[in-house]
């Protein structure tokens, strides 16, 4: 056990670096650096030489490269070229503004999707897992951006039941705000995951030890919550950590429309004014982020199912 | 080039595989159905890429943002800020969103599949480098990952579609690797190798025809994610340009819904919501005709 | 169990970012409707920036609140400069007891008094490439001394603050002598923008490079709550030096009670409330329901607000908001590239005249602006001297015959010939339809466009770097001077990073523009602006486009508001009727 993680500690390291290398040729070599940005209208070619001597922009790329690492580790990615703010303290304020409103979504949408899930599970095959299935297919072909004006223009915009954006920070004044973001985000997401819990309790129902669950005469209600959901819990709980990251990072749309100000926000603005930092260090953090919950996962993984061994 | 002569009975059939997944999908009626559809589009692309259809779409029809109405076809769903037909409009986005949806599958397919089948076939340090590369690249969030690199591309239709195809060719990628890794311990590839048969061979022939079933599943499920990424870098500005398509139109929605003009929003997302549900079942139902095991 | 300590978690998460307020005392609620680039006064490039600045910080001069056309008043000056006879010397006298807004970077926390070298240092801020001012162009070149101060801290990386310049002089506590390299009537307007305010050393020492997170200036207002993508609350400042209500305006101001105030100490709310609401859907609600005082109208809320008579619609009348039509002084304009290796036809006239024929922008002020713009005839907005409004150009009246008949005259009858040009413009959806705009105009004399969309710092980019044919624009002044609008054509600011982005160069506009921009304002002056504005109009280095017309409306309890082009600062004049509000919100 301890061999398989520590043999998956050590597989992380390469990915680490390769993140960092792709995202740095990405902004690095590809991107090139807008420097206008930072001196307005009123700039000249002196002007901008000075600043990208300034910023480092005329260094060797391995240098440039160092730099880069030097700012993850120490998380410090500099000013945001538009707003002039330190990116790790936009970062930090922007991750709970999402969480204000993707956890709840999130919460709600595993409750709906989990229970549906095993009633579908328990009607399988009958109409009602039909419907089901072609609702959620159905669902998902419906662009997102749809949704989200959809859902502004008639519950906001036409029938004043929530304002049409905006966002306030503190409770209970928040409420009125998320509470369509929130709509709208279980909406989006709980195709997606009931398909994929019903497949995964599908899965367990078509395992040897429930046939003997039910041989031994064990009603079928007793079957499905007592032994499937709980056989269940493995994949569930894998899918809820790796799902982690994206709540921190919200949606760029619905927090464009909804003009909150989360992490989503900060993207689109950052491609609207050409602010490189703040993408780069976003695509970064996150990418981390994610591989340490694909880690994370893994690891959980191994204990709970100790038949899992690195390939 | 005919394949090895021997041993016939143990190679899985290619020809008969194919034809009973098309016996089964032309049993179900529905996704035949969808099937049509999807090519209805294709072919409205094709006839708008020869300039047969849709080619007047920045003509003024009417008024500026007239209502949808009876009468001239090209009135059903109303005109835009110029008085343009809204459906002529949308046609033409039919055949960006398929052009998208084409370009990006034909940079991920051969990346996806020549890189999958060297990293399952040959193993070791090529498997290596690329179970390395593709490992990495799922480790970026797959939204950012394509709005970084449309971002430092720069706009259009050629940044785009680069941008998709180099996220898209890792799921087949992977794919593609784990069956290799399958089939080339399978008799009829060690037959073929006792045979003598090249490895390119051995890579083409022999082990691709069988796998290959896997592309054209993932291939319906590409052309979805293409469509669904146009419309968000359009919305971010980082789409198509100069031209319409279903990406701009949501754009130019979200401020004309102000003032009550919903039908360019509405022919957006109907025409994008047909197609996407039909690939969508279409897909379903070839995976379930090609390989029943999967899920 | 999991669910449960999810719940729990997201409530946590929640509560986390409480913050409660009510409204006491009398409260301008205002919004910005773009986020903001910090506190810095050296960094405020932007109106949005500028304002925000400006509530905090001071300069030297500012523009008088009610007076037309626009004047220049002291501000912390105590009375307008001595200039000396070959308008070189500028003697300022700095006013007394200005005190800077308490602080930690001050000795126990009270601020002190403001100092004629307070200026210095700020002026020498703005040169020290170390702080990459985006306001460096104002004394560029202007201030004796000051360049070879900037070069030095180029040259050592280092600014050294307690170098003397040459140009800044400061005899004693309260006397400011500023020497210029050439003579510049404008250098006032320059010493009216928030660029030219007064920073206190200690401050921006002890805060470095956070500095631009806490404002410390002498002005009306101290920042209290700083939330720069969200909100941002000021209270009256308690320690401001007492300036007073002007007692005069531009006629009819009396009449329309705009100085009743006249003489009252400022600022006259107790607290200014500023939302960030960048999208306009959220902005018009919230003044819909009262919770800021004053709004622009969106464009596509425009059916809204105003009638088809020009008036407001029953629905604002009867909420007793007031309309304000002005017109601001700012021009859109589609240029050419006219030394554009791709399309050297730009060089040509004819072809620049046919193009500007072509564009028929009555049109598009209907599409665009809702009507809310006038077609601009020459390059100087209304409300400036040099103005012309008798005069009448011949290539904006849309005439396609005529459009047609120049480009068969350079060579290229129905466009035939003519090579597709690419027209850069901004990313988002309005900018995106206006390029359509264009390509549809063009295409009815036969030229072909294809369109090209940037964000706003790559099309400078490309701008500077001459990678652009046709691209769309706006100007704002930066101040109310026609050499503002007109130096976009001077030749020598036809170079990378330069103004005059078209490229063009004309030996007898550069003679006249370099006499006419020396002169101080007089008729002579607004004769010659008028010549070489109609130079413009007649050679069409650009197409010309409109003057928008700001269209703005604010809530019946804010008194003495007036329309104004660069007063940043406006918000110390602004009453709140809070009995009225009161009633009215009941």
């Amino acid at each position: 056990m301890m061999n398989y993680i520590i043999r998956r500690l050590l597989y992380t390291i390469p990915i680490l670096i390769g993140i960092t290398l792709i995202t740095f040729f990405f902004f690095n070599v590809v991107g090139g650096d807008p420097v206008s940005i930072m001196l307005g209208k009123h700039a000249n070619a002196q002007m901008i030489a000075d600043m990208r001597h300034e910023m480092g922009f005329d260094r060797p790329l391995i240098w440039q490269y160092f730099d880069f690492l030097k700012q993850i580790v120490t998380f410090d990615f500099g000013r945001s070229y538009a707003s002039k703010q330190l990116i790790s303290k936009m970062i930090l304020d922007g991750a709970p503004v999402s969480l204000c409103y993707t956890l709840p979504a999130f919460v709600i949408a595993m409750l709906i999707s989990i229970s549906l899930s095993l009633l579908v599970a328990f009607w399988r095959g009958g109409w009602f897992d039909k419907i089901t299935v072609i609702i959620c297919v159905a669902g998902l072909s419906v662009p997102s951006l749809a949704y989200i004006l959809f859902g502004q223009y008639w519950f906001a915009y036409k029938w004043g039941m929530f304002p049409i954006s905006g966002f306030q920070p503190g409770f209970p004044e928040m409420i009125s705000y998320i509470a369509l973001p929130v709509i709208i985000t279980v909406v989006l997401s709980i195709g997606g995951e009931l398909r994929f819990y019903r497949t995964v309790m599908l899965d367990e129902i078509h395992q040897d030890y429930i046939r003997t669950a039910r041989s031994k005469g064990l009603s079928e209600r007793v079957v499905m919550f007592k032994h499937v959901l709980k056989n269940a819990m493995i994949p569930i709980i894998t899918n809820v950590v790796i799902e982690i990251p994206f709540l921190v990072t919200g949606s760029i749309l619905l927090e464009n429309f909804f003009g909150i100000p989360g992490l989503g926000n900060q993207i689109v603005e950052a491609i609207n004014t050409s602010d490189f930092p703040v993408i780069k260090a976003q695509t970064i953090i996150f990418s981390l982020l994610y591989c340490v919950f694909n880690l994370l996962t893994d690891i959980l993984y191994s204990l709970v199912d100790p038949r899992v061994s690195l390939k | 080039m005919s394949s090895a002569p021997v041993e016939i009975e143990k190679l899985p059939k290619g020809n008969s595989l194919t034809k009973d997944a098309w016996r089964r999908l032309r049993r179900d009626k529905f996704a035949m159905f969808c099937l049509s559809i999807v090519l209805g589009y294709a072919l409205v692309a094709v006839l708008t890429r020869l300039g047969l259809v849709a080619g007047t779409w920045s003509e003024q029809v009417g008024k500026s943002y007239s209502p949808p109405s009876a009468g001239s076809w090209h009135l059903w769903f109303g005109t835009d800020i110029f008085g343009r037909s809204v459906i002529l409009k949308t046609i033409y986005g039919a055949y960006v969103s398929m052009t998208v949806g084409l370009l990006a599958s034909l940079i991920a397919v051969p990346v996806g599949v020549v890189l999958g089948a060297a990293a399952g076939y040959y193993g070791g340090k090529i498997d290596d480098i690329i179970t390395w590369l593709y490992t990495t690249i799922s480790n970026i969030d797959p939204t950012l990952f394509i709005l970084s690199l449309a971002f430092v591309l720069g706009k259009g239709m050629n940044s785009m579609c680069i941008a998709l195809g180099s996220s898209a060719w890792v799921g087949i990628c992977r794919l593609i690797r784990g069956e290799f890794l399958k089939h080339k311990e399978r008799e009829y590839v060690q037959a073929a190798k006792s045979l003598g048969a090249s490895d390119a061979r051995r890579i083409f022939i022999h082990i691709l025809p069988n796998v290959s079933h896997l592309v054209i599943i993932n291939f319906s499920f590409l052309f979805i994610s293409a469509i669904k990424t146009e419309v968000i870098l359009s919305y971010l500005g980082l789409g198509v340009q100069g031209i319409p398509s279903w990406g701009t139109m949501i754009d130019e929605a979200k401020l004309e819904l102000a003032r009550g003009v919903w039908w360019q929003l509405a022919a957006a997302t109907l025409a994008m919501f047909v197609v996407v549900l039909s690939l969508n079942i279409v897909g379903d139902a070839l995976r379930d005709a090609l390989d029943p095991k999967l899920k | 169990m999991r669910n449960i300590l999810l719940l729990v978690l997201s409530v946590l998460v929640i509560s986390g970012c409480t913050k409660h307020r009510e409204e006491v005392g009398a409260v301008l609620n205002v919004a910005e409707v773009a986020k903001i680039k910090g506190m810095d006064p050296a960094l405020a490039e932007d109106q949005y920036s500028a304002t925000e600045v400006s509530r905090v910080y001071e300069g030297l001069l500012q523009y008088h609140m009610y007076k037309r056309p626009y004047t220049v008043e002291p501000l912390l000056a105590e009375e307008m400069p001595q200039i000396s006879k070959n308008g070189l010397e500028f003697k300022f006298k700095i006013r007394k007891g200005v005190m800077f807004q308490d602080d930690a970077a001050f000795p126990n926390g009270k601020g002190r008094e403001l100092k004629a070298k307070d200026f210095i240092y700020s002026f020498k801020r703005l040169a020290d490439p170390k702080v990459q001012s985006t306001g460096w162009w104002l004394l560029e070149g202007r201030i004796v001394g000051l360049d070879d101060w900037r070069a030095a801290a180029t040259k050592s990386g280092k600014a050294d603050y307690e170098a003397k310049v040459a140009g800044l002089e400061a005899s004693d506590d309260y006397s400011l002598t500023i020497k210029l390299t050439k003579p510049v009537p404008q250098f006032l307007y320059a010493l009216t923008m928030p660029y030219t305010a007064a920073v206190a050393q200690e401050v921006v020492e002890k805060y470095g490079s956070d500095f631009l997170n806490h404002p410390v200036g002498t002005g009306p207002f101290v920042m209290a709550v700083y939330k720069p993508t969200e909100v941002m609350e000021y209270v009256k400042n308690p320690n401001y030096w007492p300036a007073t209500f002007p007692t005069e305006g531009a006629p009819g101001d009396k009449e329309a009670g705009l100085l009743d105030d006249a003489g009252k100490r400022l600022p006259l709310v107790d607290r200014v409330v500023v939302r960030v609401l960048v999208e306009d859907q959220p902005r018009w609600l919230h003044f819909m329901q009262g919770d800021i005082d004053a709004v622009g109208i969106p464009k596509d809320n425009y059916a809204q607000a105003i009638g088809p008579d020009g008036n407001l619609t029953a629905e604002l009348k009867e909420k007793k908001v007031s309309l304000s039509k002005d017109v601001a002084m700012d021009l859109t304009y589609t240029a050419f590239n006219m030394e554009s290796e791709e399309i050297p036809q730009f060089k040509n006239k004819l072809v620049r005249q046919a193009l500007s024929l072509a564009m028929d922008e009555r049109e598009s002020i209907h599409t665009f602006y809702n009507d809310m713009a006038t077609l601009s005839q020459t390059p100087i907005p209304p409300g400036i001297p040099g103005y012309d409004p008798d005069f009448k150009n011949i290539y904006r009246t849309n005439d396609i015959a005529l459009a047609k008949k120049l480009l068969a005259q350079a060579g290229f009858a129905d466009g035939k010939g003519f090579p597709t040009v690419v027209y850069d413009t901004l990313a988002d959806t309005t900018s995106r339809q206006m390029a359509e705009y264009v390509t549809k105009n063009l295409q009815k004399i036969g030229v072909q466009t294809k369109v090209n969309t940037n964000t706003w710092p790559a099309l400078l980019e490309k701008i500077n770097h001459r990678q652009v044919q046709l691209w769309g624009i706006a100007w704002a002044a930066d101040y109310p001077d026609a050499e503002n609008f007109l130096q976009l054509f001077y030749g020598p600011n036809a170079q990378p990073g330069g103004m005059n982005g078209s490229y063009y160069k004309n030996k007898e506009f550069d003679k006249l523009f370099e006499k006419a921009r020396a002169m101080q304002e007089s008729p002579e002056r607004t004769k010659l602006y008028r010549q070489l504005a109609q130079m413009v109009a007649n050679d069409c280095p650009v197409v010309l486009g409109v003057n928008r017309i700001a269209v703005s409306l604010h809530q019946p309890w804010i008194k003495n508001w007036k329309y104004m082009e660069f007063m940043t600062n406006a918000a110390k004049y602004f009453r709140v009727d809070t009995d009225l509000k009161k009633q009215l919100r009941k």
